[in-house]
């Protein structure tokens, strides 16, 4: 093998180790959290906060709407954190599901908050083109999940990448893209189907 | 395709994990996934690999408001234990304050001046009171290109020289040293500048010209 190939496969490694080993000194915090650790909370919110701002700002798309979303989201964590089981799945993932339904809740609620346009919002998180985000992807240990979605057929990425990081409905994807609903619609529907062959496989 | 394959709900918590299942449907599939463990696993799998896409997301520090607002709603603990935290807080940070004020006004332990073969001024280092940072201040103008650095040593008697840091072209810095750093200083009559690629020396060791050397003036 070469050198440099071996080298990366490392990094790779080292990657997923890190990853994990931040994952359960996250679940380890939550885990605290079930017992009523004030401490272990507040570590959380220093830990995961900024993290969970960016996923609520990129749905709802106002700075403040979205800080608002934060507190609850972590009133939930706090009520919620003994729910968590490790054996279901990562800390992280647990904590962006209910920051990121809580946005979609709220944007399906209220309908009209004042959404900012992306550019304006201080602080913006990455503004990239879905292609961009991917090509970043890849080089974490993202592996599967950015391998399988650059396979797909760029309309398919485009609006699985767009619903689920701006938390869009079909419609909203098809007025993003100027595309119409029917196609969309089974842009998502096959995209999701082809993610999910290319995964398991 | 009937609505109750497991590919189908597989795709459903697909559908419901990235948002685009709405409405009715979404409320229905909630209902379903608490009672369904199949369905609850579906959605956890899919949640774990979109995670990954927010976690890509450039972090935003919330305003400190929003932890103040989280901490009134799940409830403090008692007003009184607050106070007495407080309490502790405040002669905790008087005390801190006034040991570094302290700190900071007791004289260096030893000084240094680096100078040109001219004779200008171009450094003065000073060894803080406890001997635990160097103080360098840029007092002349040094000019350095933008792929070369100053790197200060000492000079230990009967020693090599030890790396204490790399010098600022202008202002001041702060050089935190380490016990080898101290114990090569306290046996060093003088320090040393020498020239060396950006970032210093990649050797431990000085590699390029011993531009500037000055004695240390213990106090």
């Amino acid at each position: 093998m070469h050198p440099g190939v071996r080298g990366l496969r490392i990094l790779d490694r080292m990657a997923a180790e890190t990853a994990r080993a931040e994952d359960s000194e996250v679940a380890g915090l939550l885990a605290a959290c079930a017992r009523q650790d004030r401490q272990a909370f507040q570590r959380l919110y220093e830990r995961t906060a900024p993290q969970l701002l960016a996923c609520l700002v990129r749905i709802l798309r106002n700075r403040a709407t979205a800080e608002d979303a934060l507190q609850d989201v972590f009133v939930q964590v706090w009520g919620r954190a003994g729910q968590y089981e490790r054996s279901r799945g990562s800390a992280w993932a647990w904590l962006i599901a209910i920051a990121r339904y809580r946005a979609i809740d709220l944007k399906r609620r209220e309908g009209r908050i004042h959404a900012e346009p992306y550019a304006d919002i201080d602080d913006l998180p990455g503004e990239d083109e879905p292609q961009d985000a991917l090509a970043a992807l890849g080089q974490r240990a993202t592996k599967a999940l950015a391998t399988c979605l650059a396979a797909l057929q760029p309309r398919q990425r485009d609006c699985i990448v767009l619903a689920y990081q701006g938390g869009l409905s079909q419609a909203e994807v098809a007025g993003e893209l100027g595309e119409p609903l029917g196609s969309v619609k089974s842009w998502i529907r096959r995209g999701l189907a082809a993610l999910k062959r290319c995964l398991e496989s | 395709m009937k609505r109750d394959e497991p590919e189908n709900l597989d795709l459903l918590a697909a559908e419901y994990v990235i948002g685009t299942l709405r409405g009715g449907a979404r409320r229905s599939f909630e209902r379903r996934q608490r009672r369904d463990p199949f369905v609850a696993r579906r959605v956890s799998a899919w949640e774990e690999r979109f995670a990954q896409l927010s976690l890509r997301l450039v972090p935003i520090a919330p305003s400190p408001e929003v932890w103040a607002a989280i901490e009134r709603q799940v409830g403090g603990g008692s007003q009184r234990r607050w106070f007495a935290l407080a309490a502790a807080a405040a002669v905790i940070t008087v005390f801190t304050f006034g040991w570094i004020v302290w700190q900071e006004t007791r004289p260096p332990q030893a000084t240094a001046t680096l100078a040109s073969e001219q004779g200008a001024e171009l450094w003065r280092v000073e060894l803080t009171a406890r001997g635990d940072e160097l103080e360098v201040a840029a007092v002349g103008t040094v000019s350095v290109p933008g792929d070369r650095a100053r790197e200060l040593w000492a000079l230990p008697e009967g020693g090599a020289p030890v790396s204490l840091g790399l010098m600022p072209a202008t202002g001041e810095a702060r050089l935190a040293l380490n016990d080898r750093q101290r114990a090569a200083l306290s046996a060093a009559t003088n320090i040393a500048v020498s020239d060396e690629p950006a970032g210093g020396s990649p050797t431990g060791a000085p590699t390029g010209a011993v531009l500037y050397v000055a004695q240390i003036a213990r106090t």
